[in-house]
Formats: structure tokens, sequence, C-alpha cells
């Protein structure tokens, strides 16, 4: 059988897509309806708001620093032994959750044990799947990321419904099982059959090679500065609106609108990504800076409608720019280093992701409303928009994800068994 | 004996310096529900020993009828301790003021003379006072004027309601769980909580598990049960008491075990098993089968070899001819 050195660009990549794509629901859909188990932790154990939030802000701190180590662990054995291993350990702290007696026993199992089981699952998953698509990888890229979107969408009422009828010990028993399907996912994730070079040097030689990379770096830098202004209308938007007298009602309706509008920007812009040609890093500025104006523009904006655009016009444009961050990355390091770097990447940006919200609560305080917070956040999306002008081949006319012709000519060469009649079915 | 004079003097003091203390307590006095300014054109006011010797709260409550009001009026005040109650209806219409009959009812039976009816205009005034003290004398008190029909206006005097929880609470067994009961406001004078056994409610007594714990704040109460069986499940009943009569909030307590929740697990933890198994057995299948293909094919093109040998000699000239056109 004849082996390529081009991404299949489909075929299993599209199994690979539907794995990624309940990866990232079971991983952060979960993470983010875990708002539900609050009300009925502080109850449970009488602790303060504050010192439960710890559990989920432990748990996310764990998945993105410890993202470098599943990358490093995927480029030694693949990604499906990894994936699976990271699946076992995310159900496992849920279980052991379920027995909890204390908040520490919380922060240890959920904290610490789910959130290197997810640490474990997301980038090798996501590196995989760069493995699979060259000329689609934006779309393929988007629709796994799809699943963030609607698992946020679903779980809150599944897990709500769960409580009501299990209580927090069966539900998070039950949430134990449903993370084990993180198993089944990475078990779809097969290697490509790519004649590549092995990997150049283990990890730790990647991994010194990417720290010297001056794009990667750069980009690095640019992805920082992104993420910390990204996050930050999630959180905050809904206090703004309540500090211009809208009603709960109406602002959580505000904040589904852009969660749709987040969702069609994702395949829309995955799509884009791929049927535009020239450099993938383009589409990102573009989408990054008109991320940052629609930020810099929500102090200005009064009017219900204006804000309701607003709303529509920042979902669609963050939504965009997420696939696409991911993207770039294969084309700037390569297939080879494609694991260790999407899980450096990670590690460094989640810096930005931790900082944002607390600046941005802090801005709040000392100034008495939301304007210096949303300015400050457009201010770091743009300056992070500015750093991707500085990354190579983005003035260039050409893709470099194009294949080359001399690519062909080894594939011919490569055949084990030079008949004639092989020959001529070749042509 | 100079102090007895100032005592009677207290006791009995004239109609006009009353008039004006009332006044000046009634601008005072921050008035309840509805604040709106009232001006009542009474000219005397009876005088009740009860009203000047106690130092109760005052309540005013304010009710405003038309000819045209189609639905009875109602008005929900909430009491827990004694108080001075002064209750006001008020009745425009355009017919003629005389012929309007104006009484007073608590529940359904008919006060007596002492309320008082005064006109303004086209408006009617009626006030009725009178003290709570206990909760014989809460209930429903309307005002009625009749004309052709007749317009009614009601005024429902409750203790605070309590709030518990609407869903049933849900523990396992081992654990400890707090029921909680509160109300707004209030101020009671005891709390006690209940369970039931079957349909009679039973005191939650000095029991091995169960604490009462009503410190915090008084206008909640918990109970805290610890070492929960199953058999502490059921509804329990959490009884508040004010000076002015009773209230009471149903709490339904589930008890599970963990078996409960074990079952649903077990058989998800079983379907992840047999989708992984699926998968790998598939992928392993369809290895062998591109193995076998694979061989097959070469197998073939062996043979083929093999008969192009043989034939190669007789076809010799045909497939030269045949290359040299594909050369092309």
């Amino acid at each position: 059988m004849a082996r390529r050195t081009e991404p299949p660009d489909g075929g299993w990549g599209w199994v690979v897509v539907l794995s990624a794509f309940f990866q990232s629901a079971l991983v952060f859909g979960v993470l983010r309806s875990f708002g539900v188990f609050f009300v009925e932790f502080v109850a449970a154990f009488g602790e303060q708001a504050a010192r439960v939030s710890w559990i989920a802000s432990i748990g996310i701190a764990v998945q993105q620093f410890g993202s470098p180590v599943g990358s490093a662990l995927s480029t030694k054995f693949g990604p499906r032994p990894v994936v699976m291993t990271g699946g076992i350990l995310a159900a496992l702290g849920m279980l052991l959750a379920s027995f909890a007696t204390s908040l520490t026993h919380l922060y240890l199992s959920i904290g610490l044990l789910s959130g290197s089981g997810w640490a474990l699952t997301f980038a090798p998953t996501l590196a995989c799947l760069s493995c699979y698509f060259s000329r689609r990888r934006s779309l393929a890229t988007a629709l796994a990321l799809t699943g963030v979107g609607l698992s946020s969408f679903a779980f809150a009422p599944l897990f709500q419904w769960l409580l009501s009828h299990y209580a927090w010990r069966g539900s998070l028993l039950l949430v134990s099982a449903l993370s084990l399907h993180l198993v089944a996912c990475g078990a779809l994730l097969r290697p490509p059959s790519l004649a590549e070079d092995p990997a150049v040097g283990g990890p730790r030689a990647q991994l010194t090679s990417l720290l010297h990379h001056g794009p990667f770096l750069r980009y690095t830098v640019a992805l920082t500065l992104i993420n910390t202004g990204y996050f930050i209308p999630y959180l905050h938007l809904v206090a703004h609106l309540q500090d211009l007298n809208w009603d709960p009602l109406p602002a959580a309706f505000l904040l589904s609108v852009a969660a749709i509008s987040d969702l069609v920007g994702r395949v829309v812009s995955g799509w884009l990504g791929d049927a535009v040609p020239g450099p993938v890093t383009r589409l990102l500025m573009l989408w990054t800076t008109l991320t940052g104006v629609s930020l810099a523009l929500f102090p200005v904006a009064r009017a219900p409608t204006a804000l309701v655009a607003l709303a529509v016009a920042y979902g669609f444009t963050s939504g965009a720019l997420a696939p696409l961050a991911f993207s770039v990355l294969p084309e700037l390091v390569g297939t080879k280093r494609i694991y260790c770097g999407l899980g450096l990447l990670q590690m460094i940006e989640s810096i930005g992701g931790l900082l944002g919200p607390p600046l941005s609560g802090y801005l709040r305080d000392v100034t008495g409303n939301y304007t210096a917070s949303f300015v400050v956040a457009g201010a770091f999306l743009l300056s992070g928009s500015g750093i991707l002008l500085t990354l190579p081949d983005f003035f260039s006319c050409f893709s470099t994800t194009t294949s080359r012709p001399q690519d062909l000519v080894t594939e011919a060469l490569d055949i084990k068994v030079p008949l004639p009649k092989e020959g001529l079915e070749e042509d | 004996m100079r102090a007895l004079p100032g005592l009677l003097a207290a006791r009995a003091p004239t109609p006009r310096l009353l008039l004006l203390l009332q006044c000046l307590l009634a601008t005072a006095r921050p008035s309840s529900a509805d604040g709106s300014a009232l001006d009542l054109p009474f000219t005397s006011l009876p005088l009740r020993e009860e009203m000047m010797a106690n130092n109760f709260s005052s309540e005013s409550h304010n009710i405003s009828l038309t000819e045209h009001s189609s639905m009875p009026v109602e008005k929900n005040i909430t009491l827990e301790r004694p108080s001075n109650v002064n209750l006001t209806c008020q009745f425009t219409t355009s017919g003629d003021l005389n012929a309007v009959n104006v009484t007073w009812k608590k529940d359904s039976e008919q006060l007596e003379n002492n309320y008082l009816v005064s006109a303004t205009g086209s408006t009617l005034y009626t006030q009725y006072r009178f003290t709570i003290i206990n909760s014989k004398q809460m209930g429903s008190y309307s005002c009625f004027f009749r004309e052709e029909k007749e317009q009614r206006g009601t005024f429902n005097f409750k203790v605070p309601e309590l709030h518990g929880k609407n869903k049933p609470l849900i523990s396992y067994v081992g654990d400890s769980t707090v029921l909680t009961c509160k109300c707004q406001n209030c101020f009671p004078l005891n709390w006690t909580w209940y369970s039931t056994n079957g349909s009679i409610k039973v005191p939650v007594g000095v029991q091995m598990n169960k604490y009462v714990i009503n410190e915090t704040y008084a206008n909640e109460t918990k109970l805290k049960i610890t070492q929960l069986l199953e058999e502490d499940g059921g509804s329990y009943w959490c009884h508040a008491l004010f000076q002015l009569g009773e209230s009471e909030e149903h709490i339904e307590l589930v008890v599970l075990s963990y078996l409960v929740p074990l079952k649903p697990f077990l058989a998800i933890v079983a379907e992840v098993v047999l989708l992984v198994a699926t998968i790998l057995l598939c992928e392993k299948y369809t290895q062998k089968k591109k193995k076998h293909s694979d061989e097959g094919k070469e197998f073939e093109q062996i043979e083929q070899l093999k008969s192009d040998d043989s034939n190669g000699i007789e076809n010799n000239v045909p497939r030269h001819r045949k290359n040299e056109s594909l050369g092309q």
C-alpha cells in the first residue's frame, strides 16, 4: 500500500473530527456547566462561595498547565493511549468526588485528578486533527470546537435534572460515567498512516527547538494577549447589563444570542479559512481586530438594539477566531512538532486567560463601571492582532499548505512491485 | 398628693388636647402600606382607653372604591404583633351620598356602630379602628357600600407565612442534611419541628441524630440531621408561634441509598466498554482485510507474471506493439 506524505483531508479524518467534537463537549461543556453544582456544594459543605469556586479554577488551571505534558506524551506514544488514559483519569476524579466529605477532597479529586485527565485529552486530539487535514484544516477544527457551544446548552439543564433526582453525590457519579466516554473517543484516534520522518528528537528536544523558534514565540505572545481580553465578556456582560438596568431574563437572552452567533461564527470561519486562498493568519487578524473593536464599542452603546447588534458581532467574531487560532499553528511549526507546539501554546496562553478576568474586575472596582474593563479588553485583542502582522508569510500570496510537486514524485517511486501494469494504473 | 392630679390629668385629658396629640402622633409615625397621606375629614374621634395606655404599633390601611368597581378589592396585611389598627374605606360615586348604606363586617358577622362615616364632595369615607391583641381578632374585615349594587373592600389579616423548599430535599444514607424554614421580617416567639409518622405529627424530640438550630437569625430555623437512615425520610413540618397565631410549612426529605445511582452508572460504564471494544475490534478487522486484500493482489500479480511469462514467446510481437503505441 502506497504511503503518502500528504494528509488525507477526509476519510477517517472526519471520524477524528467527530471524536474531537465529543471530547470538547465532554471536557469544556462539563467545566462550563459546573456552576450548577456550585449552589449544591455551598449548601452541602457550608462553605463560602469563593472557596467553592476554587474547585473549577483548579480544574481549569491543571487542564491548561498540563497540556504540554499531554502533548509530550502523545509525541512519544501516539494520541490514542494518551487520550484514553486521560479519559479514565477524568472519570476517576469525578467518581472519587462523589464520596467527598470535605472541600479539600473535592479540590484534589475534581481539580487535580480530573483536571490532569482533561489535560491529557484536548491538546493531543487537536494535534491529531491537524495531522489528518491540510486543505480543510480550519473547517475541521471549527466543527470539532462547536462541541463546546452545543454542550453548554445541553449540559446545564441535564445537570440540573440530575441534581433534582440524585442530589450532588449521585449526579457526580453519573457525570463520571459520562466522562468515561472520553475513552471511547480516544479509541477512535487512529494514528494517520503518514510516511513522516520520526519525530525530530524526543519531546524535550522538540520543546527546546520550539522555544527558539521566533515565529512560534511571537504567535504565543499574540495569543496570550488575545486570551486576556477574550473571556471578559462571558464573565462581565451580564453584570454590565445589570448596571444599565436590564432585567435578568433579557440579559440572559442576550448571552444566548451571543452564544448562537458564536457557534455560527465558528463554522463559517472554518469554511472560509479553507476556501480563501492565502495564509490563514490574515483571516485570524481580521477576526481578532473586529472582536477587539466590538468589545471596545460595548461601553458606548446604550440603546438595546445597539447592544444586541454588538453582542451578535462579538459572538460571531470571537467564535470565528477560535478555530483559526489552532489551525495557524501547523503552518508555523510543521506537523512533526504539532503536539508539543499545541501543548506549549495552551500553557502560555492560559496565563492570559487566568489574569484577564481579575484585571477586568479590578478595573471595575476602581472606576465604578465596566467602561475601562471593556476598553482594555479590546485593547488587548487589538495589540494581539498587531503582533500577528509580524508572522512570516503574512504578506505572501500563497499558502504554505499547498502540496508540492516533489511529494507526488516521491510517492510514485515508493511502489514496492514495479510491474508495468501497476505503473499504468498509477497514471 | 400632688402626683395624683398629674396622674388624673394624664388619664382623662380634654378632647381638644387629645385631638392635637392624635394629629401630632399621626404625622410623626410613618404610615404603613399605602403611604398616601390621607386627609381624614373627621371632626370627632372616639377615644379608647387601650389605645392611649398601650405602646402597640399603629397600622393604617386604606381602600378606594368607585361605583364602577367590578372586582372585589382586597388587601392582604401581614401582622405578627398586637397593634392598633386603623382601616379606612372611601367610596366615590356620582349619585346621592345619603342614599348609600355603609356597613362593616368581620368575616361574616356584622360589627356594631363603632365606626365613623363622613363625606366630602362626592366621596364617602368610613373608618374603623380597633386593636388586635390575639388570634381571635385576626381575619377578614370588610367595608360595604350599598347603593343599588353593593361595593366591597376587604382587609385580610394574616400571620407571616413560612417559606421552606418547594422541591423535596434529597440526601444519602450516612450523610447529614439541614432543613431550613424562614419567613420574611418576622420574629416568632417559638419554633417547633414535627415529623409525620403516617398521618400523626410527632414533635422532633431529643433523638440521637436530630438537632434544632435556632441561633443565627430570628427569622429562620434549621433542623440538622446527621447519620441519615432510610427511615429518616418523609414529611417534616416547621411550626412558628406568634402572638397573633401560628404558621407552618411542609418540607419533604428523601433519603436514597447508594444503589440508586449505582445502577445507571454501571449500565453506562458497560456501554462505554462495549463501544471501545467494538471500535478496536472493527479496526483490527479492517486491518486484517487490508492485509488479505494486499496479499491477494500480490498473489494475483505474481500469477499474472507467471502466465505472461508462459505466453511471452507467442505474444511477444503484439506486446511490443502495445508498448510502442502507449509509449507515444
